[in-house]
C-alpha cells in the first residue's frame, strides 16, 4: 500500500493535482461549464502523461468542478453544475443576509469531507458496493426519481399545489425532442431547434439566472449584504458548524458515496436526495431553504462524494458512475488501460496510485476552494450593479452555448428565464420546474421499461410494487411528502384530544385575503399551465403508446392539480405571488438585450454581440448617477471581461464561437 | 453488403497504401481539423474519434480537435453538418443505421441523401450477450426457451430504431421467436441491466463482451466471420441465421466540399485505419475495421446498408 503512496505524490502528480483542481474549480463555477465539459475538455492533453498521472489530473479536475459549482449557487442562485441545486436553496439565502463567506467555507469544508468518504469508499469498498449498486433496476431508478421529486413538498411550502404543477411542467419540458426510448419526435411543433430537446444545463442557468439577473437590475439596493469589515475565511465558524452537523455530513456523504455509485444517477439526484433526507431529520432554525447551512453542508458533500462512489462502477465494472465518468473511462480506453475486476484483484499500481492521487486532490481542495472562494464572494459583493449585470448575463450566454456549441440553446435559455420569471411572480418557484426538468426524464425511462418488462411477464403491478428495495424507496417518499405536513397533521390529533397549540392555531383561522384583481391573476398564471396540459394530451394523441403514455399521464395530473389550485383560490381567497417592487422598464430591458445580443451574435461575432448586449444592461442596471470617467472605466472593465473570456473559451477549451463580422 | 464489403475492404487498403501525399492531399489536411461528433462525450463514436486522433496527428503532422454537438440522437450535428465549412476543416462522425433510419421517422431536419459520407472506417457489430452464470449456453437454449415462454425472454439494449433494436427483430423474424426488447438510454445502461439480472439477455455488442470480459458470455456475433477477439464465438451465420449488422461509423463532409477534398479525406482516413498499430488497438477495444472509401463502394454500401435497415425499421415500427 505504501508505495502506492509514494507513487501518487510525485512532484509531477501533486503538480498536476493542484493544477487540476484550480482549473476545476474556476471552471465549475462558471454556469454552463459543466465537470463533463471540464473532463472532456483536458482529456486529449493527457494523452502523453502516464496512465496514472492522466488519471490524476482528470480526477482532480473533476473534484474541483464539482466544487466550484457552489460558489455560483451561493451568490447568484445558480448552480454552476446541475450537482449544485440544492446548494442554491439554502446558499442563496445565507448570502442574501450577509453571510456568504460562511457559505462559501461550509461549502468547502463539506466538499472535503465528502471528497474523502468517496474516496475511501473507493479504496476499501469498490467491488461490493459495485455489486450492490446492480440490484438497481428501472422501477428503482424510477422510484429514486419519484423520491428526488418529493423534494417539492419541501421548496413549496408556500404553496404545495403550484409546486406540483410547476414540477408537472418541468416534465413536460423535458418530454420535447427525440425520445430516447421510443424514438419518437414529440412536442417539437415542427422546429427544428427543438429537436434536439431542452438542454438541461441551459435550461437550469435560464430558469434560475435570468430572473436574478431581472432582480438585480429592477431595483436599487445591493446584490448582496456587504460586511462592515473584512473577515477572512470565518473559517473556526464553519468548523464550528460542520461539527454541529457531524451526522448530516457523515449521512450526506454515504448518500452521495451510494447514489454516485449507481449508474444513471449521477451528482444532481445524489445532491437532492441527501437535501431530502437532511431536512427531514433536522430540528434547526432557520428552516430549511431559509438560510440552513445544513442544506448546504447536506448538497455539498454528497455532490463531492459522488466523484469517488462514482468510480466504483467505472473502474470495477467499466460502466460510467457519472457523466464525467464516461469521459474519463474513455480516455483510459485510449491509453489501452482494461477496467474491470481484474484492475483491482491484481493489485494493478494505477488504481491505487490513482486513489491516493484523489485523496491528494480533495485534501488541495481546501486551501485551493478557501482563496478562489474568498475572491468570488469578494468580486460579487464589491462589484457595482452596472457591472455585475453584464458580465453574469455574458457568461450565461457563453455558457449555454458552450454546452452543445448551440446558439439555439442560447436562445432557449432566454426564453426559460422569462417564462421562470413570470411563473415565479405568479407563484410558481422555479425549482420544482427544474426538478420535474431534470428528474423527468429518468422516472420516463424507468417507468417506461418496468412496464415493458412487467407486461412481458404478465405483472405490471408487482413489478412496481413488488420489489423489497422499491418498497423501501416508496416508504421513504411517503415519509418525505407528508414530512412537511406532520406539524399540520399533529396539531389536528391534539385538538382531537381536547389539546389546542395556542397561537398557531390563532393565526391559521385568519388568512389574508387577496382582492378580485389578484385573484384574476391567479387564474391566468393556473389557466396558463392548464392550457400547457391540454396542448400535450392533445398531442399524445397522435404518437406511439409508449412515447404517450408518460406525458400523457402527467398532463392529465396537472390538469387535475390546475383545478385544485383555481378551486382553492376561489374557497380560501388567498393568492400566493411574488409582487416586489421595481421598474418594470428596467425589467423589460434585461431580456430585451439578451436576445437582442443573442440574435447578433452570427452577425456580429460572439464578443461583440456581447459588448452590445452589455450596453444595454449596464443602462438598465446603473441606478447611480457616475461621472463620465467612471463610466469609462466601468465599461473597458466590462469589456475587457468579456473579451477574455471569448479569447479562454475560443483558444483554451476550443468553443467554436461564432466569429462573425468583428469577433 | 457482404461482397462489396470484402471488396471495399481490399479496395480501400489499397488505397491507403498506394496514395501517398498526392497532389490533393496538400489542400488536405489544413493545419488544425475540427472533428465534430454528433453525440457527447464518452460514447463508442468518441472514443474510437480519441483512437484515431493520436495517428492522424503523427501521420499528417496536424492537429484533430475532437468536439461535441449532441441531441437528438445525433440529429442536431448531421442536420447542421451542411452548413459548416467545406473546405476540408471540417469533419463529422456519421453512424449507420441513425442516418438512415431517422429521416425516415419524421422530420429531423436532414434527409440520409443529404450527408456526404466519405469513408466508414469501423464497426461495433450485434451480438447476443448473457450472464456468465447464465443457462443459455448456446444460442439454441436460448431460442428453445424463448419458443417455450413467449416474450417473456427480455433483452436490454441501446435505444430504438438502433442497431440493437433492428438486429432484435430481424432475429425474432428469422429464429421464429418472440422475445421483448427493452429500450434504454445507451450501451452503459442496457450493460447495467443486464449485469444486475433485469433481463435475460442483451442486445449488445463485441465490445461489450471485452469490457465486461468472463462476467459476461457471447453467445453469438453478427459478423462475417468471428471477431479475432473471441475466436470461440459462432457468427450468426454459421448457426444458421443470416445476419451481419452492428453500428457502423464513419466520416462525413459538408455537402459543399469538393470531389478533390472528398476524396482527400478519404485517402486519409483509410492512411489511419491501414496503421498496423491502430488497427491492434481497434481489435483489442473488440471494433470491427471496415474499409469503404468514397465514391462508387460507398453508394453500393449504403444503398445495400438502406435497403436492410428500412425493412427491419419498417417490421419494427419504428418509421412514420
Amino acid at each position: 500500500m505504501f508505495e502506492y503512496i509514494l507513487a501518487a505524490f510525485t512532484p509531477l502528480n501533486i503538480l498536476l493535482a493542484l493544477g487540476g483542481v484550480a482549473a476545476g474549480t474556476i471552471i465549475g463555477s462558471v454556469p454552463g461549464l459543466t465537470a463533463t465539459m471540464a473532463v472532456a475538455v483536458l482529456v486529449p492533453l493527457t494523452f502523453g502523461m502516464p496512465p496514472e498521472s492522466a488519471l490524476i489530473l482528470l480526477g482532480a479536475i473533476y473534484t474541483g468542478a464539482i466544487y466550484g459549482g457552489a460558489y455560483a449557487a451561493i451568490l447568484l442562485n445558480t448552480p454552476g453544475t446541475p450537482s449544485a441545486i440544492g446548494t442554491t436553496f439554502d446558499g442563496y439565502p445565507m448570502a442574501k443576509k450577509g453571510d456568504g463567506d460562511l457559505a462559501v467555507s461550509v461549502a468547502c469544508l463539506s466538499s472535503l469531507v465528502g471528497g474523502l468518504v468517496g474516496a475511501g469508499a473507493l479504496l476499501l469498498l469498490a467491488p461490493p458496493l459495485a455489486e450492490a449498486a446492480l440490484a438497481f433496476g428501472p422501477v428503482e431508478y424510477f422510484w429514486l426519481a419519484i423520491f428526488g421529486l418529493s423534494l417539492i413538498a419541501a421548496l413549496s411550502t408556500r404553496d404545495f399545489l403550484k409546486g406540483l404543477i410547476g414540477a408537472c411542467f418541468g416534465i413536460l419540458v423535458a418530454m420535447i425532442g427525440i425520445s430516447e426510448t421510443s424514438a419518437e419526435v414529440r412536442f417539437t411543433f415542427g422546429s427544428q431547434t427543438l429537436l434536439g430537446g431542452i438542454e438541461t444545463v441551459s435550461a437550469l442557468i435560464g430558469l434560475y439566472c435570468v430572473p436574478v439577473l431581472i432582480e438585480l437590475a429592477a431595483r436599487r439596493d445591493r446584490h448582496l449584504k456587504e460586511p462592515e469589515e473584512t473577515r477572512g475565511f470565518r473559517l473556526p465558524e464553519a468548523i464550528r458548524t460542520l461539527l454541529r452537523e457531524k451526522v448530516n455530513v457523515l449521512k450526506s456523504s454515504a448518500i452521495g458515496t451510494l447514489v454516485g455509485a449507481l449508474p444513471g444517477a449521477g451528482g444532481s439526484i445524489a445532491g437532492l436526495v441527501a437535501y431530502s433526507e437532511a431536512r427531514r431529520t433536522s430540528r434547526g432554525e432557520p428552516a430549511y431553504g431559509q438560510g440552513n447551512p445544513g442544506g448546504i453542508v447536506a448538497t455539498e458533500s454528497a455532490n463531492n462524494a459522488t466523484v469517488g462512489g462514482g468510480f466504483i462502477p467505472t473502474l470495477v465494472l467499466g460502466i460510467p458512475g457519472t457523466p464525467p465518468d464516461a469521459v474519463i473511462l474513455g480516455a483510459l480506453l485510449v491509453q489501452g488501460v482494461r477496467t474491470g475486476p481484474t484492475l483491482f484483484s491484481d493489485g494493478s499500481s494505477i488504481v491505487y496510485t490513482f486513489i491516493f492521487g484523489l485523496f491528494l486532490a480533495t485534501l488541495l481542495m481546501l486551501p485551493v476552494g478557501l482563496l478562489i472562494g474568498r475572491f468570488a464572494y469578494r468580486t460579487i459583493v464589491r462589484a457595482p450593479k452596472a457591472g455585475l449585470v453584464p458580465v453574469v448575463a455574458f457568461m450565461t450566454v457563453i455558457g449555454s452555448f458552450a454546452i452543445r456549441n448551440s446558439l439555439a440553446d442560447v436562445g432557449i435559455m432566454v426564453v426559460l428565464g422569462v417564462v421562470g420569471w413570470v411563473a415565479n411572480r405568479r407563484g410558481f418557484s422555479v425549482s420544482p420546474i427544474v426538478l420535474g426538468l431534470i428528474l423527468g426524464r429518468i422516472a420516463e425511462e424507468g417507468f417506461v421499461q418496468s412496464w415493458t418488462i412487467g407486461d412481458a411477464m404478465g405483472n405490471v403491478w408487482g413489478q412496481f410494487f413488488g420489489r423489497p428495495l422499491s418498497l423501501v424507496i416508496i416508504a421513504l417518499t411517503l415519509l418525505s411528502f407528508l414530512y412537511p405536513f406532520f406539524p399540520a397533521l399533529r396539531q389536528r390529533f391534539l385538538r382531537r384530544q381536547g389539546k389546542t397549540a395556542p397561537d398557531e392555531a390563532a393565526q391559521d383561522r385568519i388568512p389574508d385575503r387577496s382582492d378580485t384583481r389578484a385573484m384574476i391573476r391567479d387564474f391566468t398564471g393556473i389557466g396558463a399551465m392548464a392550457t400547457v396540459a391540454v396542448v400535450v394530451i392533445w398531442q399524445a394523441a397522435s404518437l406511439n403508446p409508449e412515447a404517450a403514455v408518460f406525458p400523457r399521464t402527467i398532463a392529465t395530473g396537472m390538469l387535475v392539480l390546475c383545478g385544485l389550485a383555481a378551486l382553492e383560490t376561489v374557497l380560501t381567497r388567498r393568492v400566493v405571488e411574488d409582487r416586489s417592487s421595481g421598474s418594470a422598464l428596467r425589467r423589460v430591458s434585461v431580456p430585451v438585450s439578451l436576445g437582442i445580443g443573442v440574435a447578433l451574435v452570427p452577425v456580429l461575432g460572439f464578443a461583440a454581440a456581447g459588448i452590445v448586449m452589455a450596453i444595454g444592461l449596464m443602462l438598465a442596471a446603473e441606478h447611480d448617477r457616475r461621472s463620465a470617467r467612471s463610466w469609462a472605466v466601468l465599461a473597458l472593465g466590462v469589456a475587457a471581461v468579456i473579451f477574455a473570456f471569448t479569447l479562454g473559451f475560443r483558444d483554451l477549451l476550443s468553443v467554436p464561437l461564432p466569429r462573425g463580422m468583428l469577433f | 453488403m457482404r461482397k462489396s464489403t470484402m471488396i471495399a475492404a481490399v479496395v480501400g487498403l489499397m488505397a491507403g497504401i498506394a496514395q501517398a501525399p498526392s497532389a490533393q492531399a496538400q489542400d488536405f489536411p489544413p493545419p488544425k481539423v475540427d472533428y465534430i461528433i454528433p453525440f457527447g462525450p464518452g460514447g463508442e463514436s468518441d472514443i474510437t474519434a480519441r483512437f484515431q486522433q493520436p495517428f492522424f496527428e503523427k501521420i499528417f503532422g496536424s492537429q484533430l480537435v475532437v468536439s461535441y454537438k449532441p441531441g437528438g440522437g445525433g440529429a442536431v450535428g448531421w442536420s447542421q453538418l451542411n452548413s459548416m465549412a467545406d473546405d476540408g476543416s471540417v469533419i463529422m462522425g456519421t453512424n449507420l443505421p441513425h442516418i438512415i433510419v431517422k429521416p425516415k421517422q419524421g422530420n429531423v431536419g436532414f434527409e440520409t441523401e443529404d450527408i456526404v459520407n466519405v469513408y466508414m472506417f469501423h464497426y461495433t457489430p450485434d451480438a447476443i450477450v448473457v450472464r456468465a452464470d447464465s443457462p443459455y449456453q448456446t444460442l439454441d437454449d436460448l431460442i428453445a426457451d424463448a419458443k417455450e415462454n413467449p416474450r417473456k425472454v427480455t433483452f436490454s439494449g441501446s435505444g430504438k430504431g438502433t442497431a440493437n433494436h433492428l438486429v432484435s427483430v430481424k432475429f425474432d423474424q428469422l429464429a421464429e421467436t418472440e422475445t421483448t426488447y427493452v429500450a434504454f438510454k445507451g450501451t452503459g445502461a442496457a450493460v447495467t441491466a443486464l449485469l444486475g439480472d433485469q433481463v435475460s439477455a442483451e442486445w449488445g455488442y463485441t465490445t461489450v463482451g471485452v469490457a465486461q470480459g468472463e462476467k459476461v458470455r457471447l453467445l453469438a456475433v453478427a459478423m462475417e466471420e468471428r471477431h479475432p477477439a473471441f475466436p470461440d464465438v459462432p457468427t450468426f451465420r454459421e448457426l444458421g441465421y443470416d445476419i451481419v449488422s452492428g453500428a457502423y461509423r464513419g466520416i462525413a463532409v459538408p455537402k459543399g466540399a469538393s470531389e478533390e477534398t472528398r476524396q482527400a479525406v478519404s485517402d486519409a482516413i483509410a492512411k489511419i485505419n491501414a496503421d498496423k498499430e491502430f488497427r491492434q488497438k481497434m481489435i483489442d477495444g473488440g471494433f470491427a475495421l471496415l474499409d469503404v472509401p468514397y465514391g462508387a463502394e460507398m453508394d453500393a454500401f449504403m444503398a445495400d446498408r438502406a435497403k436492410s435497415d428500412l425493412a427491419a425499421a419498417e417490421s419494427a415500427g419504428v418509421l412514420d
